[in-house]
């Protein structure tokens, strides 16, 4: 039967490209993309490896959680989401980017689950399922998309079947600057390290400290922010001083850092909407989260006449039901990867996908 | 018994993993073999034969080769953990399980 005739289509999505492991179920109903189509989460469950404070978690060991975890999670979503296993039309699962252990282990389970039960698999590109549900949860038109988390920051914009990076970060990720800064104070991991410094920053701001700005174009540099955000962390525990000649606290770090960092993606981000003509701005990925970023990108978009779309924790910290999302589409116009075919990949670069499902 | 062991891979090691029916061996084999191995010093053979004297293949046959012990061991323990979710969710998710605990709630 021709998938895309089918009145209710449900995917099952396996995600576990970093310490996150997500398990989701989704349904669409009506024509895929037409104005009738619609996208209802009937399921979407997490658990994340959280390690102990001044630690990051490591391939192996998340690897090792995704495993303990996969099959207690997945029966959860088959429960809460009420389905059968003769009502899922496939399984979808997360090629890339990502760390390659904890993908792999995630991909046999998949792989397992498609075999047992008959299903055929899709393979997803993990920054295309944000983006995906970031556009079917606030609805946004035509925005310039920010996509940043733990593992990737991007400025990207859709054109002509590809959503395509107008700038991104040279070195590492806005979060992963941000959780390795928070090993330097050790704060907690629990429930994320940038949730932690997020609630320490709303405790500072007496101060801002120098930190270098490193904006490149359309492009932007974490990690010499980093170094020298290390740097004052060493001096402020040595008992140095602030730049006015008075201490200042881990909070006035946080405050700082934040301030920095997310003016540099607030610029980077106006850059495209100015190139594309776009006034919207959807925010996805873990640092989406971020209320400050929210804040400060919302005052940006304000002043060009336009918004801000971001999702909540659900959508938009690593989840499975984006990967179910992504993979529907995808499958609703044909797109299969066979089981020989189902590896994963750390390098999975976002415009390598070809959006067949958007015109 | 090694039958053409590549000098440099001198350390072998071969697991027979007997599974409930060829279905299920077949299903292991399938997802299992797909990864390719990480280092270019471990070889690795997968596939599916019968118990002797019978017909079905129901036994995951693995073989390893490595450089060192090390390497073999390294190797064979991250398949082993890899095995062991595949049962896992054969154990807890297959259709037929999964229908029996959907009943039971029904019902229940």
């Amino acid at each position: 039967m021709d998938i895309s005739t089918k009145k209710r289509r449900i995917a099952l999505g396996c995600e576990g490209s970093a310490n996150k492991l997500g398990i989701g179920v989704i349904l669409h109903t009506g024509d895929p993309g037409s104005a009738s189509s619609t996208s209802t989460v009937l399921s979407n469950v997490r658990h994340t490896f959280v390690s102990p404070p001044g630690t990051g978690f490591l391939p192996k060991d998340t690897a090792q959680h995704h495993r303990a975890f996969f099959v207690r999670l997945a029966r959860r979503a088959l429960a809460e989401a009420g389905v059968r296993v003769a009502d899922i039309d496939c399984i979808c699962y997360t090629r890339g980017p990502g760390m390659g252990a904890p993908l792999t282990s995630v991909a046999v389970a998949a792989r397992t689950l498609a075999l047992l039960w008959g299903k055929e698999l899709v393979a997803v590109n993990h920054c295309v399922g944000h983006i995906e549900m970031g556009r079917a949860i606030t609805g946004a038109d035509h925005p310039v998309v920010l996509y940043v988390s733990g593992g990737n920051t991007q400025v990207i914009a859709y054109a002509e079947q590809r959503y395509r990076i107008f700038g991104e970060t040279l070195d590492i990720a806005v979060g992963n600057c941000l959780d390795r800064f928070a090993r330097a104070l050790q704060i907690s991991n629990d429930p994320a390290p940038g949730y932690n410094i997020e609630q320490l920053a709303k405790q500072g701001g007496r101060v801002l400290l120098d930190l270098p700005y490193a904006v490149k174009g359309m492009d932007c540099s974490f990690s010499g922010i980093l170094t020298r955000a290390e740097e004052l962390a060493a001096h402020m525990k040595a008992g140095g001083k602030g730049p006015d000649g008075e201490p200042f606290t881990a909070a006035d770090l946080c405050f700082s850092l934040q301030e920095t960092v997310f003016a540099m993606l607030v610029e980077i981000t106006e850059r495209a909407m100015a190139h594309v003509g776009s006034t919207q701005v959807l925010i996805v990925g873990g640092v989406g989260c971020n209320e400050r970023l929210q804040e400060m990108m919302g005052a940006m978009a304000a002043d060009r006449g336009g918004s801000v779309y971001a999702t909540d924790e659900r959508f938009c910290i690593d989840n499975g039901i984006m990967i179910a999302h992504a993979g529907l589409l995808a499958y609703e116009t044909g797109f299969r990867t066979p089981i020989e075919e189902s590896t994963c990949t750390q390098r999975f670069r976002t415009d390598e996908v070809l959006v067949k499902w958007r015109r | 018994m090694p039958t053409d062991v590549p000098v440099e891979f001198p350390c072998a090691l071969t697991l027979n993993v007997p599974f409930p029916d060829a279905r299920l061996a077949s299903v292991a084999l399938q997802a299992l073999r797909v990864d390719k191995e990480l280092s270019s010093l471990v070889v690795r053979d997968l596939s599916t034969i019968a118990e002797e004297g019978l017909s079905e293949q129901t036994v995951l046959r693995v073989e390893y080769k490595a450089a060192t012990n090390r390497m073999l061991r390294v190797a064979v323990n991250s398949f082993l953990e890899s095995l062991a979710l595949v049962m896992e969710v054969m154990e807890v998710l297959d259709h037929d399980v999964v229908e029996a605990w959907q009943g039971q709630e029904e019902r229940g």
